[in-house]
């Protein structure tokens, strides 16, 4: 076996295992870090295969930035354990999802296995392909290029929703600052009140 | 190491994130597990900018990022607004579909 090949097995191993921690750990904090596991070793495989700069933005953004966030609220919300919890009603659905996966699993495999490779890019252009280019200016450059050349587009659509999604977050926030701001109280008699107005005007 | 090995374990991570939405009941989790799908895609758009030796791979791996990044943001804030006005987040009790 080659270095590679052991390197391989190895974060495929560690990609598998922190998946599946993701869905069976109880505690939600605990398959938060597991996924960012998951997320590191994906950062690895993408050096693997030769997309440096993806790698770190992998790490940077996703297992930094995004996964941060996703802490802060994992722990906001599971303070105490108890709160999803409590006696599963829908216990059947564990064999069922299992079932599925099997099934899933298995025929994306087959259809991995028996299909056929597409044609490599650099026997059609040798000079355009992604390894001329990436070995002629750089691989961060290369990317910088094909996306601020052919998909500047799609590009200047991430900034708007980008920008949808900031407003998004902020109209949901503050919705839910004002629901804070008053009294728990209050909050039940017109949550309460509501069904009745409702069958008033009806 | 072939195309094939990189696509089969990107195929298994997105079977593990499906189950996981499927079986879990803590939307957290279950938001876990939609990450873990998006970058089981990744890998696969990776694999294949590798060995088809086309950028597209590249560009669509931002996107895809881009666009995860937006999904947390908006859905997290959901999830806390959801978690505001019941104190329960159990997505088997949120079977009221009304204010």
């Amino acid at each position: 076996m080659t270095f590679e090949q052991v390197l391989f097995f190895v974060l495929a191993a560690v990609a598998l295992a922190s998946g599946l921690g993701v869905i069976l750990f109880r505690n939600a904090v605990y398959s938060m870090l597991s996924l960012i596991l998951n997320l590191l070793s994906l950062a690895f495989f993408f050096l693997m295969l030769n997309g440096m700069f993806i790698a770190t933005i992998q790490v940077l953004i996703y297992a930094g930035a995004v996964m941060v966030l996703f802490l802060f609220v994992v722990t906001m919300l599971t303070s105490d354990d108890a709160r999803v919890g409590g006696p599963d009603r829908l216990r059947w659905q564990w064999g069922a999802g299992f079932l599925l996966a099997v099934i899933f699993a298995g025929a994306l495999s087959l259809a991995l296995l028996q299909g056929t490779v597409a044609r490599d890019a650099c026997t059609l252009d040798p000079q355009g392909c992604l390894a001329a280019q990436v070995a002629k200016n750089g691989n961060t450059e290369t990317f910088g290029l094909a996306l601020f050349h052919a998909y500047s587009f799609p590009f200047e659509v991430t900034s708007v929703l980008l920008v949808i999604a900031v407003l998004g977050a902020v109209v949901l926030g503050q919705r839910a600052l004002r629901a804070g701001r008053e009294a728990p109280v209050e909050q039940n008699g017109a949550a309460e009140r509501e069904p009745e107005e409702a069958s008033n005007a009806r | 190491m072939p195309v094939s090995a990189y696509l089969i374990v990107s195929a298994l991570l997105f079977t593990i994130g499906a189950v996981g939405v499927l079986v879990r009941r803590n939307p957290l989790v279950m938001f876990m597990s939609i990450e873990l799908m998006l970058n089981a895609v990744n890998l696969s758009f990776m694999a294949f900018a590798r060995f088809l030796n086309s950028v597209e791979g590249w560009i669509f791996v931002f996107l895809v990022l881009t666009v995860a990044a937006a999904e947390v943001v908006v859905g997290l804030a959901i999830i806390v607004s959801i978690f505001r006005s019941r104190r329960n987040i159990d997505v088997d009790e949120l079977n009221l579909l009304k204010g």
